[in-house]
């Protein structure tokens, strides 16, 4: 599944996770921008789970679930498993 | 603008004593009652003298603290619920001396704790919020030691620090531990002990992380009488959003008025207390206080493996143990006892002005709640 992340329509700014006000001008309406890919800036391995940081070049950063061996500076594609962002190769 | 000065001041602080593995049958309201009781105890004061009661826990749900209120017996003109953590036992302080201030109360016990049983914290810590429960739960991030790997590692990298480094505040901690008998670890820790601890998501190892335990901590507000006054209190929560790098906290936005509202400096400080849920984060607090001058090395390196800054003095709950919401209260427990020169073999010479911070409530990335306090002994 696509990732979307939300985008406020009155001022252009994304954020992630989803808020109800936007953070920049106030406005409440919002609408959906997919993301294909973004740059790992952080990773860790807690066991044999990764977790990572990616920005995404709209600005936000997701955590997200990485299931690739990708270092941070690496560009990885993102999806969506349910409501949980996935970084891969 | 600077906050109104306090007249109310803190009576007394306490403890039910942290355990790692509670006795079967140990239930989160046990605790908290045991640790009103002991309050009533340490301060003399009768249950009918009690005419506020707040409480922060995370396990006493679906009760409230009215449901605390009706089983100990309090009839109380000031109740007040709180959810905020880490930040829990300053902002429950912050309103009960507001609110003797104001006359709504005169005598206010507030309680924080937790018991535990071994699905309670996965429960916790994949339900902490809606945006946890949506977004990392299902990971499975396993918890925050994930993400404060994240923060440590940037935290190294920016400043050029080392594992050894936090090594010497989670050392440091212990010696303090060994001293106080209701630390759940007080037996001595060396730098070897630390890094051979087993790995949890580098670079946390297991002596970066909080042992969960169950427990309770009390203080006592009241509106007259010998205390330990409250010289300063600031906080500022959601300072960035959750979009800045997680490693300035919202210390950073009080630190000045805090220092200006008690018109004394970090270096003046007898006692210091901060939140330590990982040495990272303890290490940001500091620096964020105006402890470091940029050099958390130096900091860390000097500072901290000399004792010369007295940092978490009953352990921390990195080694005496987080009870839940009581790692929003443990903090000020143990700057009051010192205070009040009840601090047994760990006791600080003439201990007269401490500070305490409050930190937490990670809602995606990091630690939302920040506030502080600047407390003196009488």
């Amino acid at each position: 599944m696509t990732l979307e992340i939300p985008v406020c329509e009155a001022c252009g700014r994304a954020v992630f996770p989803q808020r109800l006000l936007c953070p920049a001008c106030g406005a409440r309406a919002w609408r959906r921008e997919s993301v294909a890919s973004g740059v790992l800036e952080a990773a860790a391995d807690r066991g044999e789970v990764r977790v990572g940081v990616v920005r995404m070049p709209p600005g936000p950063l997701a955590i997200v679930r990485l299931v690739s061996d990708a270092q941070p500076g690496d560009e990885v594609m993102l999806s969506m498993d349910g409501e949980v962002p996935v970084a891969s190769a | 603008m600077s906050p109104r000065a306090f007249a109310a001041v803190i009576a007394g602080a306490v403890e039910s004593p942290y355990t790692r593995h509670p006795p079967e049958g140990t239930t989160t309201e046990v605790l908290l009652a045991d640790a009103f009781v002991r309050a009533l105890e340490h301060t003399g004061m009768t249950r009918e003298e009690v005419d506020g009661l707040g409480v922060a826990s995370f396990t006493l749900a679906p009760d409230r603290a009215i449901d605390l209120a009706w089983k100990l017996g309090v009839r109380p003109r000031w109740l007040m619920d709180d959810g905020n953590g880490g930040a829990s036992g300053i902002q429950l302080l912050q309103h009960a001396l507001r609110a003797i201030d104001a006359g709504d109360a005169s005598t206010i016990v507030l309680l924080s704790g937790d018991h535990f049983g071994p699905a309670d914290f996965k429960q916790l810590v994949d339900n902490y919020n809606r945006a946890t429960a949506r977004h990392l739960a299902g990971i499975p991030h396993g918890g925050p030691n994930a993400l404060f790997a994240m923060l440590t590692r940037k935290q190294m990298d920016e400043h050029g620090l080392t594992r050894e480094d936090y090594g010497r505040l989670a050392v440091a901690q212990r010696r303090w531990a060994t001293l106080n008998p209701h630390a759940v670890y007080r037996k001595p820790i060396t730098l070897e002990d630390y890094l051979a601890a087993p790995v949890v998501a580098a670079p946390l190892h297991r002596l970066d992380c909080v042992p969960v335990v169950s427990g309770a901590d009390a203080l006592v507000i009241r509106g007259a009488g010998d205390g330990v006054r409250v010289r300063a209190l600031r906080a500022f929560h959601n300072h960035d959003g959750q979009e800045g790098d997680g490693l300035r906290t919202g210390m950073a936005d009080i630190a000045a008025g805090l220092w200006s509202d008690a018109g004394v400096g970090p270096n003046e400080m007898d006692v210091i207390s901060v939140y330590d849920d990982y040495p990272a984060m303890a290490v940001a607090q500091l620096a964020d206080l105006g402890y470091a001058e940029g050099d958390l090395r130096g900091l860390l390196r000097r500072r901290i493996e000399e004792e010369r800054l007295p940092v978490n003095t009953s352990g921390g709950q990195l080694s005496a143990g987080q009870a839940g919401a009581a790692g929003g209260m443990i903090g000020l427990v143990e700057a009051v006892r010192q205070l009040q020169g009840e601090a047994g073999e760990r006791q600080i010479d003439e201990a007269r002005l401490a500070v305490v911070t409050g930190y937490g409530m990670v809602l995606y990335r990091y630690g939302a709640c920040a506030n502080a306090v600047v407390l003196e002994g009488s």
